[in-house]
């Protein structure tokens, strides 16, 4: 079996930068951005001898207050089924931290286990003047110590020359003990407190003898939190970046996507006039043509978004958001600590469900994950951007804000409302058991390009694999749904209205019809379930039979077809609902509670209903 | 022999009057204090043992140098401060938990 290295460090420490860099391009990464909540392995690149890097999650000790501390300690002592302990433990210490780092890496050495200290960030750390004595560090803590600048390509040489030399030793001869599980020492509180204190001590020592290092930290780091957390500054600077991310969703990405899109139409235009007649070119040019197409054309808007995020994260800027918010949010019983996970919902609740494990108090934990699919995810936002660019004049209001922006800033804003009344409401019984915010603020960094392109790439790749494996498949059911089967001979009303999806459709309506819902739209609802972003190819599909363009003219036939009120319900309905089974998957996971799921996929389903019907109703009454 | 105690014990109530100790949340923005020690907190309940280890592994360790960097904007809190070199951001409930003697500023 290949050598299994994991890295380990204090969050912020710059432990995924140093992961994207040894693993590089080969890396399996998880499924999601931001913060490391999921198990992300990879091998090592460029080793003679296969090695496998697992990257875990940020912890500052063994003695752990959080579910993600707990992964992380769990891992390593070898305690989770079907998961081997690490061979050799990578300690990643931010350089510019030492201390704190430190601290861990002395706990981490009483497991007694191979490990490598990784003082990261080094870069950093000279240009602040802190100057370490490595081989010193080395001969003291008794562990080879590399310094590492993840953010250059070859700032990660040595380490992988010195895990290699250990791959070679472990190919020679592998451990024997590698299923045991360890145990912590049981450490009563009161030595626990002794031993931090001795720790503390013995750290002091080590930075005496091998470390020189400014007292303060750099000035503009200082200056630009006088403004940044600022009560009042702060708040205007947080806004003005959280207006210019959704305004740059929106206008940024529309070239982009007009490109996209007369590409498809050209293709669907080559396919249509190179093609005989027939059910076959009816499927590439309906069915798959037109399916894909209309989903695909979201893929800069999501690009957009997500940069925003990762540089927000990677900068350490999310903290001070975090500080800011704190004190609004524990209003509704969550506090700065759900600030990240609703954060990362916005580019879809599964990660940011999964990163709720960063938080320690249960009860708060608890009602994040119920809130988080409020917040609008990034596969609501091709189903918005479709219906508003349709039924949404472009016009400038108050000199400097496009209509159509404001609309889905409203959208938005509607979701995260109510997200705090949900949660205010949910805060009525909790227990009032106080827990700790300690939370660190980070140094700033000038985000890392590589890190970026990496988190991106991922996020490209997770979308198109759902538009070629889930989306398309949905296409084709959808298709074949609209197009049998066919009308009869003597047929006097359209095509579909005969198909399987024709009468489904109309079986829903039944339901829907007092949000003023069409059977078309009802249809769309159903692939919607999946994937949100198909309701829009579900649209396309509906409507765009006999028709041979993609989007411009799926939203002129819905302008034909819809009333305001109606687009306008139907705007509303996904604020809440339809929730994608993967979000109802990830909150069973989390909650480990059938109950809890059942309540959240009703109550969202309930709060769906209600706001599309006030909606419809309301503005039937002004139009 | 009382006439020798009790001068010992006007001495001994003189030293704390000098180097006046107070809770981190009492302090203002910009202080720079030393860290007494850490004291229980109700509030935290039956959690309140952990939240002192864990201020402790993250540095709030007595004697340790701290400075109050910021407050957020209701009710000053939470409290933005950096202790060994690393900012942390920390309730008041947590904050009352730390006893602090000023170095510099006022409070």
């Amino acid at each position: 079996m290949s050598i299994r290295f994991a890295l380990i460090g204090n969050p912020n420490c710059g432990k995924t930068s140093l992961f994207n860099r040894l693993t590089g391009a080969r890396a399996k990464v998880a499924n999601y951005p931001g913060v490391t909540v999921e198990r992300r392995s990879g091998p090592i690149s460029d080793l003679a001898e296969p090695a496998e890097l697992l990257d875990l999650p940020g912890t500052y000790s063994l003695f752990v207050t959080s579910p993600d501390e707990q992964v992380a300690r769990d891992i390593i002592l070898g305690k989770i089924a079907g998961e081997t302990k690490p061979d050799v433990l990578i300690a990643v210490i931010d350089a510019t931290n030492l201390r704190l780092g430190l601290r861990l890496v002395m706990e981490l050495k009483t497991l007694n286990r191979p490990m490598i200290l990784a003082l990261n960030q080094m870069d950093a750390a000279r240009s602040r003047g802190i100057t370490i004595n490595t081989a010193g560090l080395a001969r003291e803590i008794g562990m080879p110590v590399i310094e590492t600048v993840a953010v250059n390509r070859h700032g990660t040489d040595e380490l992988r020359k010195v895990l290699a030399e250990f791959a070679v030793n472990h190919a020679k001869n592998p451990l024997a003990d590698d299923t045991q599980t360890l145990s912590l020492n049981q450490i009563d509180e009161l030595s626990r407190d002794d031993s931090i204190e001795a720790l503390y001590h013995q750290i002091e020592n080590i930075m005496q003898e091998h470390v020189v290092q400014p007292v303060d930290l750099p000035r503009w780091q200082e200056r630009l939190d006088s403004v940044v957390m600022h009560p009042v500054l702060g708040l205007v600077v947080l806004f003005t970046i959280l207006m210019v991310v959704f305004q740059a969703v929106f206008a940024w990405a529309s070239p982009v996507v007009d490109l996209i899109d007369a590409g498809f139409t050209f293709l669907g235009d080559a396919v249509s006039t190179g093609m005989p007649d027939g059910i076959l070119k009816d499927f590439i040019v309906q069915g798959l043509i037109a399916g894909l197409g209309s989903v695909i054309v979201f893929l800069p808007q999501i690009v957009i978004l997500f940069f925003f995020i990762l540089v927000l994260e990677d900068t350490g800027y999310l903290t001070r958001a975090a500080f800011l918010l704190d004190r609004p949010m524990r209003g509704l019983g969550i506090s700065g600590r759900s600030f990240i996970p609703l954060l990362s919902s916005f580019a879809c609740a599964v990660p940011g469900i999964m990163s709720t494990r960063s938080i320690s108090d249960p009860r708060e934990r608890f009602i994040t994950i119920m809130i988080a699919p409020l917040m609008t995810c990034s596969a609501r936002l091709p189903v918005y951007a479709l219906i508003i660019a349709a039924f949404i004049p472009e016009q400038t209001v108050w000199g400097i804000f496009n209509l159509q922006g404001l609309t889905l800033f409203a959208l938005y804003f509607a979701g995260v409302v109510s997200a705090a009344i949900v949660a205010l409401i949910m805060r009525r019984n909790q227990t009032r058991e106080h827990y700790p915010l300690l939370l660190e603020l980070p140094s700033y960094r000038w985000p890392m390009a590589y890190h970026l392109l990496m988190g991106l790439k991922e996020r490209v790749w997770i979308f198109l694999r759902r538009v070629g494996t889930i989306i398309l498949a949905l296409s084709i059911i959808l298709w074949v749904l609209v197009t049998f089967p066919g009308a009869p001979a003597d047929a006097t009303r359209p095509a579909i209205e005969y198909s399987f999806a024709g009468q489904l459709g109309a079986l829903m309506q039944y339901l829907f019809a007092p949000l003023g819902f069409s059977w078309q739209m009802c249809i769309a609802l159903i692939p919607a379930m999946a994937a949100r972003e198909v309701a829009v190819s579900a649209l396309a599909t509906v409507y765009a039979v006999g028709g041979d363009n993609v989007d411009a003219a799926l939203g002129t036939a819905l302008g034909q077809e819809w009333n305001l009120p109606v687009a306008l319900a139907y705007l509303a309905w996904f604020v809440y609902a339809p929730q994608c089974i993967s979000t109802i998957a990830v909150v069973k996971r989390e909650t480990n509670s059938a109950k809890a799921t059942v309540w959240f996929t009703l109550y969202l389903f309930a709060l769906a209903y209600f706001a599309a019907w006030a909606t419809y109703t309301i503005a039937s009454w002004l139009v | 022999m009382n006439s020798a105690v009790v001068p010992n014990i006007a001495i001994a109530s003189a030293i704390p009057a000098k180097t006046v100790s107070l809770r981190l949340d009492e302090c203002r923005k910009g202080a720079q204090v030393r860290i007494v020690d850490l004291q229980p907190q109700a509030l935290f309940g039956s959690q309140d043992e952990c939240v002192t280890l864990r201020l402790k592994e993250l540095g709030f360790l007595p004697g340790a140098p701290l400075k109050i960097i910021g407050f957020g904007l209701l009710g000053s809190d939470p409290l933005a401060v950096q202790v060994n070199g690393t900012k942390f951001a920390l309730r008041r409930a947590e904050a009352a938990k730390i006893r602090v003697e000023l170095i510099s500023g006022s409070h």
